[in-house]
């Protein structure tokens, strides 16, 4: 089978062994705190005092710090610089040098939505390194989601680099008969119709044969389905989920008293 | 609501998969030949014209979701403006917007506006104005000019976007033009694809008339009636 799209990394953790609901929670409880929460520091020390020893609990610390290195520095550090120099506000100018005079208040507010930001991503990051999409989609699917959305979620990550395989052999294939795809810039916008045709004329002829297959296979109907695996839910997990609400209410409480 | 669950047939819930990868894959092309747009919602226009509204509106959040969760979350924030994108496009189909293709010029840009105008919220709140793509250059530009966020991030993207979305609606009317009739016959709306015919020259004309007519009116009347 090909290889699937996604980041997930199998290890035999504590963090691996959750249920994936509440992975999910724990991040977006994360993301709702790292932004709901009025003070400068909370982002921060969500990374240090959360998502980094989670990724160490998870065991996937090495493939976080890399993932996280390449996906977010660049655009954390980019924000952070473009909203330090450019933001037009407050008055207490650090230095002046050309064009550039960062505040003090230009620098808090990049170095808010950075941090924001980082936590927004890289708990993301986290959740996907430790879940399996589709484990994750089947116990939705258990909670009442509706089959068709775990089809297409699960058939999408399948399909995308079956694609990206089938684009690089068409632009391959097309250089081979001498089409400029370096040259200038109406010549590189010609060559973009030999290389979109084939590619997506070629994958939507696939699609009636499936719908096809899938109808034949019981896609449409109604009947209560059953699971193959059973995903594990202990009474931990839904503590855990209880208390994150509550850390989530909390934030906002003191949102709303400041 | 009955209209809804028609469109989504099994046709249609396979497709979504195949748009989104083609979203991706299309995406990576243009990349490569370092063209100056995205292009990469060519997919979610197509169900959103062959499927409904609701049906793009469904793609596009998911090709983003998906995008988001599997390759790089820093596009996961963005799935409500691929949504948009989808649903716009599924409403000029709904309104015969998709029928030739000067009318399919003025298709792009009412995506262009939707894609504006969701996307101006989230890059506001949660990015504060500047995000991680190039054109934050034209917004840092505009807001040293003493411009306020949420026109500088407007003005910048009515700057971007409508030569993105008129070149992907133009592309997606070109894929389904290039279908079998008997192909798109199986989606729930192959009648949003039909041709009409006419004389090429004028409409070509009239059209590019009325996307520069809409742009100025984008920029000279809506961006200042803005809250400063």
């Amino acid at each position: 089978m090909q290889e699937r799209l996604s980041l997930y990394i199998q290890r035999d953790s504590w963090l691996h062994a959750l249920n994936p609901l509440t992975k999910l929670s724990l991040t977006f409880a994360f993301i709702l705190v790292g932004f709901l929460s009025p003070w400068y520091w909370t982002a921060l020390v969500l990374v240090f005092a959360g998502i980094l020893p989670l990724s160490f609990f998870g065991r996937v610390q090495r493939e976080y710090f890399w993932t996280a290195l390449r996906l977010l520095v660049p655009v954390a550090g980019f924000i952070f610089i473009m909203q330090a120099l450019f933001l037009p506000v407050g008055t207490q100018e650090l230095f002046r040098w050309l064009i550039f005079h960062p505040t003090r208040e230009s620098l808090a507010q990049g170095f808010l939505t950075a941090t924001r930001i980082f936590v927004m991503v890289s708990s993301f990051i986290l959740f996907l390194l430790t879940t399996h999409p589709s484990e994750m989609m089947s116990d939705l699917t258990r909670r009442g989601l509706p089959g068709q959305f775990a089809y297409v979620i699960v058939s999408t990550l399948q399909i995308i680099p079956q694609m990206q395989a089938k684009a690089q052999t068409i632009i391959a294939a097309q250089r081979s008969r001498g089409l400029d795809t370096e040259g200038s810039y109406f010549k590189r916008i010609g060559a973009l119709v030999p290389l979109v045709g084939p590619l997506v004329f070629g994958s939507l002829v696939e699609v009636e044969e499936r719908a096809i297959a899938i109808e034949a296979r019981g896609f449409t109907s109604t009947r209560q389905k059953t699971f193959l695996r059973e995903i594990k839910d202990s009474p931990i997990d839904r503590t855990i989920r209880i208390s994150l609400v509550g850390l989530v209410l909390l934030t906002l409480l003191a949102k709303l008293w400041r | 609501m009955n209209s809804i669950k028609k469109d989504f047939n099994t046709m249609t819930w396979v497709l979504i998969p195949v748009a989104i990868a083609i979203n991706v894959a299309i995406g990576q092309i243009v990349v490569l030949l370092k063209l100056p747009v995205y292009l990469d919602s060519i997919g979610t226009v197509l169900v959103g014209v062959i499927c409904g509204p609701w049906a793009g509106l469904l793609t596009g959040m998911l090709s983003n979701i998906i995008w988001g969760l599997a390759v790089d979350p820093n596009a996961l924030p963005w799935f409500p403006v691929a949504g948009v994108i989808g649903l716009v496009a599924g409403i000029c189909a709904n309104l015969g917007l998709f029928k030739s293709w000067w009318k399919v010029l003025i298709s792009g840009f009412f995506i262009a506006l939707g894609a504006v105008i969701s996307g101006t919220p989230i890059s506001v709140y949660l990015y504060g104005g500047i995000t991680a793509s190039g054109s934050s250059f034209i917004t840092a530009y505009l807001m040293q000019t003493g411009k306020g966020v949420v026109e500088a991030v407007l003005s910048t993207n009515f700057l971007v976007e409508p030569v993105d979305k008129i070149s992907t609606a133009l592309l997606a009317f070109a894929i389904i033009q290039g279908l079998s009739q008997r192909f798109v016959a199986r989606f729930p709306r192959p009648e949003n694809a039909q041709v009409e015919e006419g004389q090429g020259r004028t409409q070509l004309f009239i059209a590019i008339g009325a996307v520069v007519v809409l742009v100025l009116i984008a920029i000279f009347v809506i961006v200042p009636l803005l809250p400063k």
